[in-house]
């Protein structure tokens, strides 16, 4: 039993670590806030993930190379600031402002055709 | 150009140097504190123990930078040769993977980053109940409290410097992009300039060609002309 079970666990954490992309190319995802010190600022998430408060205007995030996306928090959900285009060992700047409502994406450098922000 | 950008403005050797300095400086007294707890809080001991961890992960980070440094100083004294470009480009893509390893350790969901901040609640929490706590005679309290002033003044210093060399890596990995950027450019430049040459050389083998035939067509009499 224990011997039929092995090579299936083999698989298992061989999937589980594909899942992770272990060896997967990651780039680096400026954020940049202003105002720097914003009393009453919505939740920022890249994708699903909800980030910390960004500490002195400035967060720089280790990110999954690919496209990835912004969003503030807002009432009824989650609402769409930009996209983000993470490239292995390069770094995507963007700058949100925190004035608007809902908050919105300056990027430091842009995708000529649909906009995302790319380093 | 890039020897000029990263030595002059953004990569600093003796900063760089400096700053593991203050690594080193901002990680031995939270070591030395740890070792000067009373052997009988035992509950104490438990809770220093992401700040020793947090200093040990500072202590692995910042041995890792004068390789670095060496490595990136000798990639930079390479790129300096513009005559190979594919190396050139070669030699910043190897920079920009040192760089950028060196800034996933410190990016803010990076692993040295998260324990300092983890180090950081530790210490904030500790004073907080340390101030309730009625275990303790005043003068241990003083003590006590003494000890995680000092402990959170250390790691709050700490976690700035990481904070700065956050900063610093981010800037010269920007820098290496501008500067990829531009020998992508340069080989673009070389490439067009190749397709040049064959389109010329074709235009002449088909010059070549065609005087060829002219002859051969000029050379053709007809029987009796």
């Amino acid at each position: 039993m224990s011997m039929r079970a092995l090579p299936i666990g083999v698989v298992a954490i061989g999937l589980a670590l594909a899942a992770c992309n272990p060896t997967g190319d990651t780039g680096y995802v400026e954020i940049r806030t202003v105002p720097v010190a914003s009393q009453r600022s919505s939740s920022l998430y890249l994708d699903s993930t909800k980030l910390e408060p960004v500490q002195k205007g400035v967060a720089v995030l280790k990110q999954r190379a690919g496209t990835t996306k912004l969003s503030a928090e807002s009432i009824g959900g989650q609402v769409p600031l930009c996209d983000i285009v993470v490239r292995k060992n390069r770094i995507t700047t963007v700058t949100v402002s925190l004035l608007d409502r809902p908050p919105r994406c300056q990027c430091r450098n842009s995708a000529p055709k649909g906009g995302a922000c790319v380093s | 150009m890039v020897r000029s950008a990263i030595g002059g403005r953004h990569w600093k050797p003796v900063a760089l140097l400096a700053f593991a300095a203050l690594m080193f400086w901002s990680a031995l007294p939270v070591t030395a504190q740890t070792q000067t707890q009373p052997p009988s809080q035992s509950q104490t001991l438990d809770a220093i123990t992401p700040v020793e961890e947090f200093s040990r992960q500072l202590e692995q980070f910042k041995n890792s930078i004068p390789q670095l440094n060496k490595r990136i100083e000798d990639s930079t004294a390479a790129v300096d040769r513009w005559t190979n470009v594919e190396r050139a480009r070669k030699e910043i893509e190897e920079l920009r993977a040192l760089v950028g390893t060196a800034l996933g350790a410190v990016s803010d969901n990076g692993s040295v980053s998260q324990l300092g901040a983890k180090a950081l609640a530790h210490a904030r929490e500790k004073l907080r109940m340390l101030e309730q706590d009625t275990r303790f005679r005043p003068e241990e309290r003083k003590f006590l409290t003494e000890q995680w002033q000092r402990l959170r003044a250390d790691t709050e210093r700490a976690n700035d410097e990481l904070s700065a060399a956050r900063k610093e890596f981010a800037d010269l990995l920007r820098t290496l992009q501008a500067n990829e950027d531009f020998v992508e450019e340069l080989v673009q430049i070389r490439q067009a300039q190749k397709a040049l040459e064959v389109i010329q050389r074709l235009t002449q083998d088909i010059r070549e060609a065609n005087d060829q035939l002219k002859r051969l067509i000029g050379g053709i009499k007809p029987p009796g002309a």
